[in-house]
């Protein structure tokens, strides 16, 4: 399935190339992120103080004015006071307006859009690459059948098709259980983690055409290959064949496409949370959407930091999708479709 | 095949996927919780309202007559009427549609006109500074939310410097161009239109310019290591022609079918894009009328919608037949 001659591909491309090294190192430090969140997360990232709010990240420290009413004489005024606000060493990126810790946020919040970008694609592929397979292997009927479903597919934009489905559908999540949290490393943190379901449903569903649409190119192709017909010869029947010659070396490209698609699912991902089309507020695009509202009276780290996280981890997946591109198979450029 | 019949074929099947667009529509309403009247009557309305909705929408007929009837009514131009909004779907969904239209084109055009020279220059000076400076661009641009983008424009261009609106549409782009060419041409109306578009339309923009730079340089590299540009080269044709006039052509064609499948990237960018900056068009409309569940209004921005991504895409189709007329014979 994967030849020695693909792996050198791999290696050399990886050696030749600065970018391929800097997208691996981005996805290692968000799966590890995601993975042991409890232990990075300096504080449990619901817990409000809200004597600690809009605290600005460190080395962002500064004068501002706050308005407060006090009772002078008895009588209620309005008093307008400079007040310092300093950065706490504790609160590496400051706090939100609830007082919550945006770094223990951003760290955990590498979980749903991890989560839900790989569950998300991994959906969207199992509908799509069989789909593709049959339909542009058999061809005829089945595959005019199958563009047809895929042209009416991509009329809707898979946004505008996902916060249909989510408001048809509600925010449905499930509460995972924390396996730390559980065995008692990490006392003080979320006990279980929250999936969005809908969502990871919705983004396979409005995103599976994408993968139909590669699997049958594959197919189209490698159905007439000679060890193809051969093995038809030898009395093969269609689903030994798909199986064990087609999906082989149709893989290289799939996978191509899966990465990139990782990527299109956290914007995707992002982009419902920000308008509140998800089940959990433990999500990137949540807290911009929370920022957004202290845009204007100066607290810019809220909606900015959380930002900066989504577009490193989609930078380091696409990179990590160009490697593989280009050591694999330097076809498809442009596929792959995006929020 | 001529072009034309290449147009009217692609056109034929354009209507059956219009077809299916309705189709999937109408079964929307299937799929919702509950009575269908849920899907149109609002929350609180009253039994007698309940009854007249069912009534109208022919609830009680069998299913394919409710079918037939909501694709009569679509060619009559009726979408429905909306209970919660208290006016007409036709009317509401084509009252927004020339703001996403504008705001769509507008982040089209800031794209194109960037990304094209971009990409040129990156594919002839591949390996220099520029080349990688429009690299990390292009790949900063494909991974930002464009939605984080649009509050980050606000937050430097309308709160620290204060030059831009954040929030609405302004002037039409209709009363810019009259404002223009009229008896005393005025500044002002061009202005306050791009007072109120630039930002919008950057941050809508940027996810494209970054594809297209993409998809533009690496198309280069490839049509100049082929033979033809050597063999124009060896002619001692000058440079600037073969790149722009020979290579660029080539390029553009794969370029334009990939614009046309992102187009719906465009318009679910777009919905997005609104709700940041209140901009006032059809996916404002979508967010609101899922809000408010009104799901006539729904339906009707779901099948224009998917109605002008076809459109657009037998017109790219078109388009690329015409550069490329081994495709018609395909």
């Amino acid at each position: 399935m994967v030849s020695s001659r693909v792996i050198r591909n791999l290696k050399k491309e990886f050696r030749q190339s600065g970018l391929a090294k800097l997208g691996l190192a981005l996805v290692v430090v968000i799966v590890l992120t995601a993975v042991f969140a409890p232990f990075i997360a300096p504080h449990n990232p619901t817990d409000q103080q809200l004597n600690q709010s809009e605290l600005p990240p460190i080395g962002f420290s500064e004068t501002t004015e706050r308005t407060s009413s006090q009772m002078v004489d008895g009588e209620i005024q309005t008093v307008t006071e400079e007040v310092e606000i300093t950065a706490e060493p504790d609160h590496v990126f400051g706090t939100d307006g609830l007082g919550r810790d945006m770094f223990s946020r951003v760290v955990y919040g590498a979980r749903t859009s991890l989560v839900v970008g790989v569950l998300g694609t991994l959906l969207a592929a199992s509908i799509g690459v069989p789909v593709g397979l049959l339909a542009g292997y058999h061809r005829g009927r089945v595959d005019d059948a199958l563009m047809r479903i895929a042209d009416v597919s991509l009329a809707f934009p898979s946004l505008v098709l996902a916060v249909a489905l989510i408001g048809l559908w509600g925010r449905a999540a499930v509460d995972i259980p924390d396996p730390f949290v559980v065995a008692g490393l990490a006392p003080e943190m979320p006990e279980s983690f929250v999936l969005p379901i809908t969502v990871v449903i919705v983004v396979g569903l409005v995103n599976w055409v994408w993968f139909a649409r590669v699997a049958r190119g594959e197919a189209l192709s490698l159905r007439g290959q000679e060890y193809v017909k051969a093995s038809r010869a030898l009395g093969a029947d269609d689903n030994t064949i798909i199986l064990r010659h087609i999906l082989p070396n149709a893989i290289t490209p799939i996978i191509v496409l899966g990465t990139v698609q990782v990527a299109a699912i956290i914007l995707l991902e992002s982009s419902l949370s920000f308008l509140g089309f998800s089940g959990t507020t433990l999500s990137w695009g949540f807290d911009i959407a929370q920022g957004r509202d202290y845009v204007s009276s100066g607290q810019w780290w809220i909606a900015s930091i959380p930002g900066l996280a989504i577009m490193l981890s989609v930078i380091g997946i696409n990179l990590l999708g160009d490697w593989l591109r280009d050591a694999l198979d330097p076809g498809i450029e442009g596929e792959g479709g995006a929020a | 095949m001529s072009l034309g019949r290449f147009a009217v074929k692609r056109s034929l099947q354009g209507i059956g996927v219009v077809w299916g667009v309705v189709t999937v529509v109408f079964a929307l309403r299937f799929v919702t919780p509950g009575s269908p009247i849920n899907a149109v009557a609002p929350l609180d309305a009253s039994q007698e309202t309940r009854q007249a909705i069912a009534a109208e929408l022919g609830l009680d007929q069998p299913l394919y007559v409710q079918y037939l009837q909501y694709i009569f009514d679509l060619l009559r131009g009726d979408m429905g009427f909306s209970y919660i909004k208290g006016q007409d779907v036709v009317t509401l969904v084509f009252g927004r549609l020339p703001a996403t239209i504008e705001l769509a084109v507008a982040a089209s055009v800031v794209a194109i006109i960037l990304a094209i020279p971009l990409g040129v220059i990156s594919a002839t000076r591949r390996n220099e500074p520029v080349d990688y400076g429009a690299t990390l661009l292009s790949l900063g641009g494909i991974s930002t939310p464009n939605f984080w983008l649009g509050i980050m424009l606000i937050l430097v261009f309308a709160v620290e410097f204060n030059i831009f609106n954040t929030s609405g549409r302004g002037v039409d782009v209709g009363d810019v161009a009259l404002s223009l060419v009229g008896p005393e041409p005025v500044l002002g109306t061009l202005l306050t239109w791009l007072a109120y578009i630039t930002l919008p339309a950057i941050a809508l923009g940027t996810y494209f310019m970054a594809l297209i730079t993409r998809l533009t340089r690496s198309g280069m590299l490839d049509e100049l290591s082929k033979g033809y540009v050597q063999a124009a080269r060896a002619k001692g044709l000058p440079q600037t022609l073969i790149r722009y006039k020979h290579a660029l052509r080539n390029t553009l064609i794969p370029v334009i079918t990939v614009l046309g499948l992102q187009l719906g990237t465009l318009i679910g960018g777009a919905v997005i894009t609104e709700a940041v900056f209140s901009w006032p068009g059809l996916g404002s409309l979508v967010i609101d009328s899922i809000n408010d569940r009104d799901w006539p209004t729904l339906q009707g921005s779901l099948i224009v919608i998917g109605t002008s991504f076809v459109f657009v895409n037998i017109l790219v189709d078109v388009v690329y037949a015409y550069l490329d007329p081994e495709v018609v014979n395909d």
